[in-house]
């Protein structure tokens, strides 16, 4: 036990105390000590340190387990830390302007017809479907006025039928 | 390969969980250590469960050790055992009321093992307080500097070595007496 003092003990009591006092304040500490070398204490028993040898033995595989889970838990957190705030930080820090939804939608009508600027032109249907509508507008004036010249019943039916025939002919196409 | 190379090599050792170093340990520090808990408790059984406890102690607190004096940071976990110890005995002293007289009859409120004689030191050393005992040993068995001790204390170099010169002088003077 001769290697302990790594501190000058006379130069740190000679800053610390002043003059004869230091000299003497050495000396009661060196004799002082010197009693404590010449009592030693007993040793400890060889089979207690066998045992606290064995007890280390079965004590390190628990605790080096015990160490692994406590790293993988941290690390997962770590994980879901980082996963979080990347997260959040993209909603929030995101400055580049958004991508407009494209749109797409089904329409029953033809692009042609659609884009047209004449439609009675550019569809032969709808020109007759119109001809048609303007038949039967005539026809319904003339009943209107009382100017028809026949049977006003049977010009009815007639008008009937033919509307039946054109509500057909338009589903058809 | 130097001492202070030898136990680097072995507390690294200890640090990956080799039991082997962790055995080499408690070769070079078992005698100090229970010399220690001895001198401080005047009872082997005692001294027996706390070298126990601080090597187990060891063990777990391995990973925190970060350099420095390996003596000054194994002393402080001793002392921290002690002044658990020393807490607890508190606790039973209060259930032990009825008992008083005769717990102050033995040396230093300790109760011996069976058959166990004291030495004469061992009896003065009862006669000194527990803080002014304690900084004795720790200086003694854990061969600390003033200065690691005051650190280990939180206290100035001053306070530490004046303590230590009057527990010595009233020492020698017990035992001379």
């Amino acid at each position: 036990m001769n290697d302990r003092n790594r501190e000058n003990l006379a130069e740190l009591i000679e800053r610390l105390f002043h003059g004869e006092q230091s000299g003497s304040v050495l000396q009661d500490i060196q004799q002082g000590e010197q009693i404590l070398h010449e009592n030693p204490a007993p040793e400890p028993d060889r089979r207690l340190i066998a045992d606290i040898k064995a007890q280390i033995a079965l004590l390190i595989p628990a605790r080096q387990a015990q160490i692994a889970r406590w790293r993988k838990y941290k690390r997962a957190a770590v994980a879901a830390a980082i996963i979080i705030i990347t997260g959040i930080s993209a909603t929030f820090f995101n400055t580049s302007p958004p991508e407009y939804e494209r749109t797409y939608s089904a329409t029953i009508f033809p692009t042609n017809l659609w884009d047209s600027e004449n439609i009675e032109a550019d569809d032969e249907n709808l020109a007759v479907f119109n001809v048609q509508i303007d038949q039967i507008e005539n026809e319904i004036m003339i009943l209107e006025s009382g100017d028809d010249t026949g049977d006003s019943t049977r010009s009815i039916e007639e008008m009937e039928i033919e509307l039946i025939v054109v509500s057909n002919d338009f589903w058809k196409e | 390969m130097t001492k202070s190379d030898d136990l680097a090599r072995i507390v690294t050792g200890c640090k990956r969980g080799d039991d082997q170093c962790f055995a080499q340990v408690v070769d070079m520090y078992s005698s100090r250590c229970y010399g220690y808990f001895y001198r401080l408790t005047g009872n082997s059984d005692i001294s027996d469960e706390l070298l126990s406890e601080l090597f187990v102690k060891l063990v777990e607190k391995i990973s925190s050790y970060k350099g420095g004096s390996f003596e000054g940071w194994l002393f402080k976990i001793a002392s921290n055992i002690f002044h658990d110890y020393l807490r607890s005995k508190q606790r039973q002293k209060k259930l032990l009321e009825t008992q008083k007289n005769q717990l102050e009859s033995e040396v230093g409120g300790y109760k011996q093992s069976e058959g166990e004689q004291f030495d004469k030191l061992q009896r003065q050393l009862g006669r000194l307080d527990e803080d002014t005992k304690e900084l004795i040993m720790v200086r003694f068995y854990g061969q600390l500097s003033f200065k690691e001790i005051a650190q280990m204390r939180s206290e100035p170099i001053g306070t530490t070595l004046a303590k230590m010169h009057r527990g010595l002088k009233k020492l020698r003077v017990l035992m001379e007496g």
